[in-house]
This record gives C-alpha cells, structure tokens and sequence, in this order.
C-alpha cells in the first residue's frame, strides 16, 4: 500500500501593494509552475541533492514564490533559489522563457512560516514576465547502493564485472523523466515512480584480468582443525583497479558482488557472493570465494630457544614449519602471511613494545617476504605448489620461517 | 489580525491619586499606537532590545501611564520611560508592579504641561533571535567561490513587529540573568528563585509560546517598481559589530525571515590536505581556505558564527553538494577555513617499516649501576633488569593522490615523549611534542617520506619533547 504522497507545491502569488497580507492570503493562487527539469545528484557519499527547473511567471515588481511541501524530508535550510543565466545555448525546450525577453529578477528575502513545511521567497523582477529558476534541495529518504555481477571465464583467467546503482525511492516524491548521476558514469534518463527502486547499469567492465589468490593467514583466517595445525586456506578473486586490469575508472563503490562463473552448458553457475570493500583507484578488491580445501597447509612451531642477552633481556629464535600439500591438478601459489607480533605472543608472550626481529638462516622462501604486500608486521612469503602428479599424490613442500626475535624482556 | 498583547494605557483618573491598586475600575483610557520600534538583537544571547516610540496626551499634574505585556517575554525590570519631546516638563514620578498583576507596570508622571509628547519606551524581550547562515559555491576548478552571507531573524516572542527597524549584534555580551527567566516572574521575585526553579520557568515559556499564523510584511518597497536586496549596513560597536537592516521589516510573531547581508561573486580560494589530529580528527581531510579580508573581495565585516553550506559547480550545468560545516565567528583578516572531510581519492597511510632497538642499558639488582648491553668491555651481570632503551621505527608517509589535480599535503603529527624525528625531508615543530612537515604530489601519483622515530624509552628518557634531527637519506 501506498503511503501519503508528499505534496510540493511552487506558488507564485500576486503581491498587494501597501498591505501585509496575513498568513492565509499566501494561499492566493495565482499560478503553479510545473517542473522543466529535474536532476538528482547522488554523487556526495551521504546525501541526495535535488535540482528542479521551473518557469516562473512573475510581475513587474514584488512578487511572492511560496515553495511548500508535504510528507517529504527536505531540509529547508538547504533550499537554493536560483534565477538560472538566461540564453543558455543547451535551453531546448520551448517552454522555457525567452532569454531576451526575460526580466531581470533579484532575490530580496526568503520568509519561513510558523508550523509549516513551507517558505515564501520574495522576488523583485524589472518588468513583467517569464524566468527560468532552479531550486535545490536536499532530499532525505532517495538513497543510492552499488552491487556486482562478476562473471569468471571457465579458465577462471578473465571475468566480466557488470556495476549497478540501485536508487531507492522511499521520499514520497515522484519524479518524471529524470536526470540520475552519480558522480561519475554515464548520466541516467530516468522516471522515478513513488517507493520505486530501479537499478541501473553503471559500467560493464570486460576482460578484466582475475587472479586467484590462495592465502594462510592464522591471525585474520585461523585454522581449519587446530588439534592437528592445519590452517583454512581461503581463495579469493583479486581484482585490480585499475587501467592495466581494465578497470581504474573511478573507485569502485562499496556494494555487494555476485560471482557466476561460466559453464559448459553455455550458462552460468553461481559461485558465492561477497561484499567489496571500497577500492580506490590503484587498490585490489578481494573477493572471498570460498575455503580451498584441496591446499593442506600444517603449522608447526619446530624451534623455539630463549638466549640470554643480559639479565632479564632475551634473544628468542623461532622457527615455524609449512608442510604443505596441493591436491589439485593445477599448479598454484599459495600466499603464507604470518603475524609477527602474534607469533611472539605464541612463543614468549605479548610484551606490549614493537618487536625487533630479524629473518634467519633456516628461512626457505626464495626471495624472502614480499617487499611490496609486507607491512613491519604483517610479512607476506609466497610458496609455489605443484600440481600433484599422475598418481593423484601431493608432493609435500616444506617451508621454514626463521625469526630471531631481539631484545625482549 | 492578531490583537497586539502591549497596551500602553493612559488613564483618566480621579483628582485625586488613589493607590494604584484601587485605579484598576478607570472609566476612560487611551491606547496610543506605536510611532516606531527598533529592535537590537543580539545572537550570543536570548537577548533583543525593544526601542518604541509613541505619542501620548497630557494633562497638568499626575498622569497614571499603564503598560502591561500579557503572555509576551519581556524582562520588567528593563522597561524604562523616557520624554523625547517636553522632557523639561514631564517627569516619571514612581513606577509601580502590581503584585496581582504580574505583566504590568503602572508609571506616574507629573506634567507641567497640556498636550501631546513623544515618548520612548525601551525593554529587553527575549524570544526573538538571529542567526548567520553562508552559501558558497565554488567553481568547478575549484579555485573561486560564489559566497552569499544571510542573516535570519526569529520571533518568538509572542509580539508581532510591524514596521521595525532591524539593527543585530554580533559578538559576545554578558548578562547576569536570562531574560526569559526575568519575564516569567513578578520583579520582587527574581531573587528569592532557584537556578533549578529559573531553568523550569524558561523551559514552559518556550513551551507554551503559541506560534499563531501570522503576517509575514514585506517590509521592503512595496511599490510596483523593481527592487534590489535590502542593504546591510555594517558598522563597528565597541567589542561588537551591528548590522543595521536597511528601512524597516515586519516579522510576525511564529515567522523567520532571512535576509541577505552580502554576495561576493569570485572569492578566490586555496585547496589544501591536512593531518591534524587534535583539530580534524585522526585522518587526512580537505579544505577550502579562504581570507576574510580585501584582497579576497571581503573584510567588510567579521563574519558570524553560522553554517556554510557548501556546492560545487558539477561543469555539467548542475550542483553538487560538497558540505554544510558550522563556522566560528571570524574577524577581519583571519583566515576562512572550510573542512570538506575525506577525500576519496587522496589515500594517507602511515605505514610502519621496521623497529629496532638500541642503547639498552641494564641495572645491576640492589644496586644503583647501570651497564650498556652493547657495550663489549664490560661484564654482564646475569642479575640485572632493563633500565632505559631507545626504541626506533622506521615509518613512510604515504600519499596516493588519484585525483586530476597536484596537492598540496600538511601534516601536523604528535609524538609524545622524549622523541628524536630524523627525516630526510623538511619538518619543523609547532609544539614542543609536535612535527609538520608538507608534501605536494602531483595528480596520479604518490609520495612516501621516510622517516625515523627514536624515541627514549625508561631510565633513558629524559625529556618530553622532540628533537628535529635532518639526514641525507633513510
């Protein structure tokens, strides 16, 4: 069922020289404006501008233009009167005033009536005449969300990520065919009916590169069978955003993905779903698909040796084993993210103070961390994993991490 | 047409003056209009001066004036009597506040003349106030701004003000009491009143104030010609500045009215990105900075307090809306600043590389020694703690700027306690315990600077302080 439809009046009335007209003699009708034009601006992250045109037939001298609504949230204190350039080159629609003919108007004052969702704006205008005038407005209640289709090649190499808006209309307000932006994308030609939501295609983005992320991580992922050390291995799509990746458009917008992926059968099967972070421009948007289960990855702290430095002040040197199994067919890279901070609480305790550490020699990933993705804290290695061979056996890589961890106390 | 609750009578009496608590069955009086009123408002007080003016009659000898405010908020204790015309003839012998009768005063005037005089009554009424409000609209550069200031008048005070001259203050005043607490109460008694008893007092006249529907006048020229915005002259006052409204303005009782005080077309105006944490909170927030001075087309007034609300020229014939930030009031020649919040497209980060540790010093148990652990010529002894160790980091300041403009970036960062700030890059302190340094990066691209934080940790700290220490290279 419908609710009360908001009512939003522009009246322009006929003002009586010499006499202050009392409050009841604003509701003198003389003419109501109908609307040229109206955009919707969605591009601030918090809130809806309104922007309406309107021909305003207006007399020689004082003139009064009563704007009041009803069962709508705009703020009235947001509310700009704006007497639009005249002779605009774009001005197309036979309604509007003729430039030259146009009266020069002047906003003197804006009244605000007692107990009423309405305000009176008092005009002057030099001769008798039409103007065309913009009214902007905050509106609450028309708010704007993003959701995705992401759709994976069967490869899983490439996806297609299809970025929606959906504006939902719960202002009370209908709106003709109207002009929807975002602030950035196309701009949108759209009627807005009362308690719509309509969603609209933003971008289609193709061939935008995926890459398949197989990540350990026991401090943000934990473990899928602590009693025997194994850790959860979540997959993740990895979308870059930006040119190179086919993407890099604007920042991608805080919503909902949707993730299909191609099937033999021509159509699509759905894998999962889950929510994108807001990804500037140059940042990665990671999807979590779900948990591999065919990486076996077991964590054991093999060494753990406290050396006296002096008095309470200690040297700890740690060494944390990956044995790791890859039962699928394909060869992939597994991304082993350890916790510096977490393994000392592990092996000594949390002393509160940064850690100094160091790597050690029995540290088998080639390379080292992942100068790029590491932070002083959270180090990033990444382990190559064969496919498992013809006899649908694993090879078990080992891997060691070496730390000594200094002065601690 | 609402019946104004003022009445200023002027009594027919007896001869002979009887006690004014008997003169209330008079048999004739008068009730002179209003010449003209002047309101003074000021916005950092529930506070307007109320200045009228009429004409009375009268007569040889003792002339009983009564004036009375039903279910207005006027402060009796202000209410003051004063001849314009005659004054060498006509003098206020007493005033008198009926005790049943607590919005009223009675005045006795001695006349030495027949005929008509000016007077001028003022009083203090709370209910009606005013407000400063901005709109700005920059360009789509962003590097000019479209400023229009408003002031906003509110009554509230029960009194519609036909014709009044509009004159608001704009500054801090002091008062002992709030008027509307003064109003609600016979004026014997506003001493013997509670804060908690005044505050409940204040409450239900705010409460109860009927908002009836009234007139909203023009005030303007009401002739059919065409007519610019009212003119606000500005003028200094002591610690204050009055704007008076040009000609005279009717606000009914329940209604605002918001006039333009001025337009300046092109303001120009700086971007700038700042971390400061004490002032914007612990992120990098972008500002609009402006001058209210000259050279910036203002500096005719200080500005008031108020919110700005700000939009932007979207370059497709639209506006966007930007923010709406409350300002403090700002004088002449100080510095606009408009805070836009976070920016979508400017990343900050300050990220930490490495720690490390150093000049570890050890205290032998029981015992006021203290050993350096790296020191190599001397003896460790297994009974000892650590006493004092310097703590490095290494950090980089990250700025990732995706806009289509350069930037400019200042940073404000407290490092609380005895802190060395090495950098290869300009810093300098603006307190004791606080680094600023700056950045510019082009649009589309990053900066990281480097730097090391050392800070004296336990027995080693001996300051509180930072000390700036330049590098060639971190």
């Amino acid at each position: 069922m419908r609710g009360p439809r908001a009512a939003m009046y522009l009246v322009l009335v006929a003002f009586s020289a010499s006499v202050t007209p009392p409050a009841e003699a604003r509701i003198k009708l003389i003419t109501l404006p109908v609307r040229q034009r109206v955009e919707i601006q969605l591009d601030h992250p918090d809130v809806t501008l309104v922007e309406e045109e309107r021909v305003v037939p207006l007399i020689k001298g004082l003139n009064q233009v009563d704007f009041s609504w009803a069962n709508t949230s705009i703020d009235p204190n947001t509310l700009v009167f704006r007497v639009v350039v005249q002779g605009r080159d774009d001005a197309t629609s036979s309604d509007e005033p003729d430039a030259a003919k146009s009266p020069e108007v002047q906003v003197l004052s804006v009244s605000y009536p007692p107990g009423e969702s309405a305000l009176v704006w008092q005009v002057s205008a030099s001769e008798s005449g039409s103007a065309l005038v913009r009214i902007s407005y905050l509106l609450g209640n028309l708010t704007k969300s993003f959701n995705y289709r992401a759709v994976v090649s069967r490869d899983e190499q490439i996806l297609v990520l299809r970025q929606y808006m959906r504006l939902q209309n719960q202002a009370n307000e209908e709106f003709d065919t109207t002009s929807v932006w975002a602030g950035f994308g196309p701009q949108f030609l759209k009627p807005i009916g009362l308690n719509e939501t309509k969603e609209m295609l933003m971008h289609k983005y193709e061939g935008v590169p995926v890459q398949k992320a197989y990540t350990c991580d026991p401090t943000e992922f934990g473990y899928l069978d602590q009693a025997q050390n194994k850790l959860r291995v979540p997959m993740h799509y990895v979308l870059q955003n930006d040119k190179r990746h086919q993407l890099g458009l604007a920042p991608l917008q805080f919503g909902k993905v949707r993730i299909f992926q191609e099937d033999r059968q021509g159509s699509t099967a759905f894998l999962g779903e889950d929510w994108g972070k807001f990804t500037p421009l140059d940042d990665e948007m990671r999807l979590y698909v779900g948990t591999a289960q065919d990486i076996v990855v077991q964590r054991t702290i093999e060494k753990n040796e406290q050396h006296r430095v002096a008095g309470n002040l200690y040297n700890v040197d740690v060494v944390v084993k990956y044995e790791i199994e890859n039962f699928k067919d394909q060869a992939v890279t597994l991304d082993l993210v350890e916790s510096i901070q977490q393994i000392r609480a592990e092996v000594y305790r949390d002393t509160g103070r940064d850690v100094e550490w160091q790597l050690g020699g029995e540290t088998t990933f080639a390379g080292g961390p992942d100068a790029e993705k590491s932070t002083y804290d959270r180090q990033v290695f990444h382990a190559e994993l064969p496919a498992r061979g013809a006899d649908s056996k694993a090879q078990k890589i080992v891997h060691k991490l070496h730390l000594i961890l200094k002065n601690e106390w | 047409m609402r019946i104004t609750p003022f009445c200023l009578l002027l009594s027919a009496l007896s001869v002979l003056l009887a006690p004014v608590a008997s003169a209330k069955n008079v048999d004739l009086s008068t009730v002179p209009d209003r010449d003209s009123v002047q309101l003074t408002i000021y916005n950092s007080e529930d506070l307007t001066l109320v200045r009228e003016t009429r004409k009375i009659s009268f007569k040889p000898g003792v002339n009983p004036l009564q004036f009375s405010w039903a279910n207005t908020l006027i402060d009796p204790t202000s209410v003051e009597l004063r001849f314009l015309t005659s004054a060498d003839q006509l003098d206020v012998l007493d005033t008198t506040f009926p005790h049943d009768k607590p919005q009223m005063l009675y005045w006795n005037v001695q006349s030495e003349m027949n005929g008509e005089a000016l007077v001028e009554i003022t009083y203090f009424t709370s209910g009606i106030s005013w407000a400063a409000d901005y709109l700005g609209i920059c360009n789509a550069e962003e590097s000019s701004m479209h400023l229009e200031s408003f002031v906003r008048v509110t009554n509230n005070s029960g009194e519609d003000y036909d014709e009044a001259q509009v004159r608001l203050v704009v500054g801090t005043i002091n008062l002992t009491e709030k008027i509307a607490q003064l109003a609600q109460i016979p004026v014997a008694q506003v001493e013997e009143l509670s804060k908690e008893q005044r505050r409940e007092l204040r409450f239900k006249a705010v409460r109860s104030l009927a908002l009836p529907a009234g007139a909203m006048g023009g005030g303007a020229d009401e002739s059919a010609d065409f007519a610019a915005p009212k003119e606000i002259i500005k003028e200094g006052l002591s610690e204050y500045f009055l704007y008076t409204v040009a000609g005279t303005e009717s606000i009914p009782s329940g209604w605002s009215k918001r006039m333009r005080s001025f337009e300046k077309a092109a303001v120009p105006m700086k971007t700038r990105y700042r971390f400061r944490p004490a002032e914007y909170g612990d992120q990098l927030v972008r500002l609009y900075l402006m001058t209210n001075d000259e050279e910036s087309t203002l500096g005719e007034t200080p500005l008031p307090d108020g919110t700005v609300r700000l939009f932007r020229d979207n370059g497709r014939d639209g506006l966007s809306f930007v923010a709406a930030q409350n300002i403090r009031y700002i004088p002449i020649g100080d510095k606009i600043e408009l805070n836009l919040g976070p920016d979508p497209e400017v990343i900050c980060e300050w990220v930490k590389l490495k720690s490390w540790r150093s000049q570890v010093w050890m205290q032998i148990n029981g015992a006021d020694v203290f050993r350096r652990v790296d020191d190599n010529r001397v003896e460790i002894d297994v009974n000892s703690t650590v006493a004092g160790w310097d703590d490095h980091t290494l950090f980089t300041q990250r700025i990732r700027n995706y806009s289509s403009r350069p930037i400019e970036v200042e940073f404000r960062r407290p490092l609380p306690g005895h802190i060395v700030f090495r950098s290869p890059f300009a810093a300098t302190t603006y307190d004791y315990q606080t680094v600023e340094y700056q950045a510019q990066v082009p649009a589309g691209e990053k900066a990281d600077l480097r730097c090391e934080v050392i800070q004296h940790q336990g027995r080693n700290a001996k300051q509180n302080n930072v000390t700036l220490e330049p590098v060639e290279q971190l």
